[in-house]
């Protein structure tokens, strides 16, 4: 969770990331809900941000569960400035 | 060795950068640096503690401090304080959700904002939990790991004793020290400098 750069799941609404939250919190990955960065969305939203190598199952669970995403970024920070790059 | 640093007057980070310069030129001995204010105090303070020196505070009066530094046998040097880390604020959690109206949009809002908090500088000066808010910092909690972070970064977290002994969980705290209501209507009275979250 400590590394600079990490991957950010965005959902269609604060339901669906309660809900995508519950589903993550019975697997074995590391996560960590948090407010949705202003730089992929102004709006109050939450999102899961997860370490990058988990990218496949992150993926695998999105179609499996079929999840009301928005989005997966990958977030990194350069001089405490985030930047950001869609990547789903 | 003695030296007397009168940083009294002086604003953040001054009288840090004062006493640090004092610091480096010796090579061992003691520094006094007098200030006259409580950030001041406890930003020099961090200082000495950080960089692994025994220190002690001489509270003369409410504009009048004394720090001691007594500086020994070359400890290795931790990461200095950087003041402007700091704002003299205290967040106050009066319960473990954030707001009313579901129970469950609240966990997930607290969590949110402390990781949030975690994120942005400067950090607050100090975290206050009371009532139920004392389960955020008890086992079991999903903010232990950020609120340790702040813990690390020189954040103070309070957990009101009472509350904790009320609900019976006094050997469950996991981050922080506990506190009573002195400290926590010392910490909150001043209302420029403090946000209350429940």
């Amino acid at each position: 969770m400590e590394s600079k750069e990490f991957g950010i799941l965005t959902f269609e609404s604060t339901h669906h990331a309660i809900e995508g939250e519950k589903l993550f919190k019975n697997l074995e990955l590391k996560f960590k809900t948090i407010p949705t960065p202003r730089e992929i969305t102004s709006s109050c939203g939450l999102s899961i941000k997860f370490d990058l190598k988990h990218i496949d199952e992150v993926e695998e669970i999105v179609n499996e569960k079929s999840l009301a995403i928005k989005g997966i970024y990958k977030l990194w920070k350069e001089n405490t400035k985030n930047h950001i790059e869609k990547i789903y | 060795m003695k030296r007397e640093v009168d940083a009294r007057g002086e604003a953040c980070p001054k009288p840090v950068i004062m006493t640090k310069k004092a610091l480096d030129e010796i090579t061992d001995g003691v520094v006094i640096t007098i200030v006259d204010n409580e950030v001041a105090k406890e930003n020099v303070s961090k200082l000495a503690k950080s960089s692994g020196y025994e220190f002690e505070v001489d509270k003369k009066s409410d504009s009048e401090y004394y720090v001691r530094i007594i500086k020994g046998e070359a400890k290795e040097e931790a990461n200095v304080c950087i003041p402007d880390t700091f704002k003299d604020m205290t967040i106050a959690f009066s319960s473990s959700t954030m707001g009313e109206g579901s129970e469950e949009l609240g966990k997930i809002l607290i969590k949110s904002f402390i990781y949030t908090l975690t994120e942005s500088v400067p950090y607050p000066s100090t975290l206050i939990f009371y009532n139920g808010g004392v389960k955020l910092t008890c086992e079991g909690s999903e903010v232990l790991d950020d609120l340790k972070k702040l813990e690390e970064q020189g954040v103070e977290i309070l957990s009101c004793g009472t509350c904790l002994d009320f609900f019976k969980i006094q050997d469950e705290l996991q981050v922080g020290g506990v506190t009573n209501m002195y400290t926590i209507l010392e910490k909150i009275k001043n209302p420029t400098n403090n946000i209350i979250i429940g």
